[in-house]
């Protein structure tokens, strides 16, 4: 039987009959009963604990993963309010779904092994293609987690994943399993089969003036940078304008200028948004910032932005070595959305053009996107970006 | 000697090599300043570099607040223009808001969105909300009931928002809709304030600019003015639909008095058919018996009893003709009128009208004159009916028509009829009479009518006569100078024969 694919979007007032029509639609269009695996994004606009009873109702308790987006990115349009579900079926491509709760309580190592564990006993004894997770994006230290899911699952074996977001308040994202709503968790699946995975990622942003190295950093937060407070890297750039970065946290300052972290062995550098500035002049990231690490302001517009999307495409299209893929996945950081604004889905339309207009696109608008950074040795390592376009791709 | 030459050559050799080592001294320190001046230069063009960096910065920061401000306003404008054309295809006040509820949502991107209205009774009302919670909103409208500042300030047209508010205002509608930046305009009408919208967003990521200040205030305008337009047309169908309903209520007050009249005109004609027959029988035997003395079998009669009897006679006569008319309009109205149809020569008809009346003309020395088409075809009409209105309406011109008058008889032909028009130089007929003309008994009050007797059911009969023959009969007429009436009789036969039926 042939991969099949349905992919299906609502965005009715009433949150159940979004769910439904969602999930109707999806299943329409799916042309079979049989489902394998259903995603689902949906904005914080609706409940989840309110529509994923719905959906999994409706698509016979398929199992199912998915988390909260700023917008739904579909193949026609990018939705900003909306429920949108994707549903498989195939006889191929195999998926073994876990989930972990309490994560910010627990060893991030461990409660990463358990999600990892309990989606490889899910998936059976199957050729591994990839790992794909959702987790709560306010949890700012992704590295342990990480390291436990590489751990199970090995080292150059792909880690794709993304943060749940919201409506920009950084305050109400979930994740979904089954027809659970969740928070402070993690909701994966390990995709393989008889199938080939291709990942690409960039951002599509550059190093602006001078190198500096962060002198103290502990965890998450910068505290000096060349001696000096670490907010005086942006105040020497931005002047007066960057007193914004403390008033309007998350604001456009900290999209259009993140900082960019050098990574030894990397063509390009490690984006790290400026999501909060202490008293003391610290900069908080979303995940660690090692200290001695040469740090960059850097600088980005739209045009390089749609320009990393199409190198992303690539670099997944490449590595599916010429098979056409059945679907496209895009995790996309939040940022972005909010910097392309108007010409966002113009982006999308640049990733169609790369794998023809009549695969699929289903994609999220994430806080944190995890995937393995552009390296020498690819696959190697995952890490928790900022301001990336992730593009999946499933052949 | 050997060991003084060789401490001698030690000197030398050791000079040497201290020049020599001087020498590559000397050299170096020239490298090493060459290359901390290249170092230095290197670090300074560095710094100019971070310096151009700085200053690109800065640029950048500016063309990208611009190009968002650009951005913003492109999309407000499209926006703006989506929801006006949604709002403005319709005239009922629900739709508008329903319709509203969905674009605001989805169209113009903010996270909280609210539309409060004065109801009739100067409550406020929320008609379209998105983000609030319920008891948000009963917190906002009570706070907005019990302190007016805010209303009264956006009555006077201002529109408020977090970039341009003063802070105690700012602070104010900041926490009575729990946001971080805000928009609200005044929903005006001609009439003054009818309400307000807000839109705002709690995300420090999601600041307001200038741009969406003026978005809002056009869009509050749209809306202001859609729902003036779908009030102003309620008003009009509300009021149309009460004309309706009175229309409809005299329709059906009329068709009841008209029903009753047609009660009462059937009565009044069965009544009159009724006396009229039991007034004819004793009529014909008043008249025999008078034909009777008058013969003088049962005697002879003198002089005087003999005028006395043929003034009987001609009395009976005249109410013999009355009865008959009477007659004659009561079978026509009640469609008991046996009509003998047959083919017609219209205009032999007018000539024997004009043999049978020219004595009375040339009394009066009336000038008579005709003027008949020639095409005209043969009729289909029962002659004699047709022919007491020819008399009806000739005899009356002779009689209205002053000494050396003329009277003059018109036949066109059109289409489907002939028109007749019997003219007269007569003493005309004032138009309030015009109306009455046609009504059973009414008399015209002239000094003609004063010494002549007539029934006044001539007319009317006349009228009827021609009615039957599904055609029509009016006059114009202008005083002193003359009447006309006119008649029109159809040509074709089935016309005729509908009209028959109909009335049957």
């Amino acid at each position: 039987m042939p991969t099949n694919i349905g992919i299906g979007f609502s965005q009715d007032r009433d949150v159940e009959l979004a769910a439904q029509s969602a999930a109707f639609l999806s299943k329409s269009n799916l042309g079979t009963d049989k489902i394998d695996f259903t995603l689902v994004f949906s904005t914080v606009h609706y409940p989840s604990q309110q529509s994923l009873p719905v959906i999994r109702k409706v698509l016979n308790n398929t199992k199912l993963i998915g988390c909260s987006t700023a917008g739904v990115i579909l193949s026609d349009s990018i939705q900003a309010h909306g429920i949108g579900v994707l549903t498989v079926s195939s006889d191929d491509i195999f998926f073994g779904t876990g989930s972990v709760n309490d994560i910010a309580s627990q060893d991030p190592h461990q409660a990463a092994s358990f999600l990892a564990k309990k989606s490889l006993s899910d998936f059976g004894q199957h050729n591994r293609g990839t790992f794909l997770f959702f987790i709560d994006g306010e949890l700012k230290n992704n590295s342990s987690f990480l390291k436990g899911l590489q751990d199970i699952f090995g080292n150059v074996f792909p880690i794709v994943g993304a943060g749940s977001s919201d409506d920009f308040l950084f305050e109400n994202s979930f994740q979904c399993f089954e027809d659970k709503s969740l928070n402070d968790s993690a909701v994966g699946t390990l995709i393989g089969g008889n199938c080939h995975v291709g990942v690409g990622t960039r951002h599509g942003w550059r190093p602006l003036g001078k190198p500096r190295i962060i002198d103290e950093s502990e965890g998450n937060i910068i505290k000096r940078i060349d001696g000096q407070k670490a907010i005086n890297l942006y105040e020497s750039y931005l002047g007066q304008d960057a007193k914004e970065l403390q008033h309007n946290k998350r604001g456009a300052l900290a999209i259009l200028y993140p900082l960019g972290i050098h990574v030894e062995g990397t063509k390009e550098y490690l984006l790290k948004n400026a999501i909060d500035i202490l008293p003391d002049g610290s900069i908080v990231c979303q995940g660690d910032v090692p200290r001695g690490s040469e740090v960059h302001i850097m600088i980005g517009n739209k045009d390089s932005c749609k320009q990393a999307a199409v190198e992303a495409a690539q670099e997944a299209q490449n590595a599916l070595l010429g098979k056409q893929p059945k679907l496209i996945l895009i995790i996309e950081s939040m940022a972005r959305l909010k910097l392309l604004g108007r010409s966002a889905f113009a982006e999308i339309n640049q990733i169609k053009e790369i794998f023809g207009h009549s695969v699929p696109i289903f994609g999220m608008y994430s806080n944190g996107e995890i995937s393995p950074f552009q390296t020498i040795e690819k696959f190697k390592h995952p890490h928790l970006l900022n301001e990336s376009i992730i593009v999946l791709g499933i052949a | 000697m050997d060991n003084t030459l060789f401490i001698l050559l030690s000197f030398v050799l050791l000079f040497v090599i201290i020049v020599v080592f001087a020498l590559l001294l000397i050299k170096k320190s020239d490298t090493i300043s060459i290359l901390t001046g290249t170092l230095n230069k290197l670090k300074t063009s560095f710094n100019d570099l971070d310096e151009q960096a700085k200053l690109i910065v800065k640029t950048d920061l500016e063309l990208n607040r611009a190009q968002e401000e650009l951005d913003k306003r492109i999309g407000g404008l499209e926006s703006l223009q989506k929801i006006s054309r949604l709002i403005s295809t319709t005239l009922d006040e629900d739709e508008i808001f329903h319709r509203l509820d969905i674009a605001l949502k989805s169209d113009l991107g903010f996270e909280k969105n609210l539309i409060l209205i004065y109801d009739k009774e100067k409550r406020i009302r929320v008609r379209s909300e998105d983000g609030f919670s319920q008891d948000e909103l009963r917190f906002i409208v009570s706070n907005l009931e019990k302190d007016s500042s805010l209303i009264a300030a956006l009555g006077e047209g201002h529109t408020f928002s977090s970039v341009t508010s003063p802070a105690q205002r700012k602070e104010l509608i900041v926490g009575l809709f729990n946001v971080e930046h805000f928009v609200i305009s005044p929903v005006l009408t001609q009439n003054g304030i009818i309400g307000m919208m807000f839109v705002g967003n709690r995300s420090n990521a999601l600041s307001i600019t200038e741009g969406d200040e003026e978005l809002i205030s056009i869009l509050a305008n749209q809306i202001g003015q859609s729902l003036e337009n779908a009030r102003l047309f309620e008003q009009v169908f509300t009021s149309s639909q009460q004309l309706e309903t009175k229309i409809q209520d005299r329709t059906k007050q009329l068709a009841t008095a008209l029903e009753e009249v047609q009660k009462i005109s059937k009565t009044k004609t069965e009544f009159i058919s009724a006396v009229s027959h039991e007034l004819r029988t004793p009529l014909t035997s008043i008249k025999g018996y008078a034909a009777i003395l008058m013969t003088g079998k049962l005697g002879a009669i003198p002089d005087e009893v003999k005028a006395r009897l043929e003034k009987i006679n001609t009395h009976s006569d005249n109410l013999v003709k009355l009865i008959n008319d009477l007659l004659d309009i009561s079978r026509i109205e009640s469609g008991r009128a046996e009509m003998n149809y047959g083919k017609c020569n219209l205009l032999a008809m007018i000539e024997n009208i004009n043999d049978l009346l020219t004595p009375q003309m040339k009394e009066k020395n009336i000038t008579w004159k005709t003027e008949l088409a020639a095409n005209i075809p043969e009729m289909f009409l029962d002659s004699s009916q047709i022919e007491r209105v020819f008399i009806n309406l000739v005899g009356n011109a002779v009689k209205f028509t002053p000494i050396d008058g003329t009277i003059q008889i018109k036949a066109e032909l059109d289409a489907e009829k002939v028109t007749i028009t019997v003219s007269d130089t007569g003493i005309g007929i004032k138009e309030e009479d015009i109306l009455k003309l046609f009504d059973e008994f009414y008399r015209v009050e002239n000094e003609i009518n004063l010494n002549v007797k007539g029934t006044g059911l001539g007319l009317p009969l006349a009228k009827k006569i021609v009615e039957a023959h599904n055609g029509q009969l009016w006059v114009t007429s202008i005083v002193t100078e003359g009447t006309n009436f006119h008649f029109t009789l159809p040509t074709k036969k089935e016309d005729v024969i509908k009209k028959e039926s109909l009335e049957t």
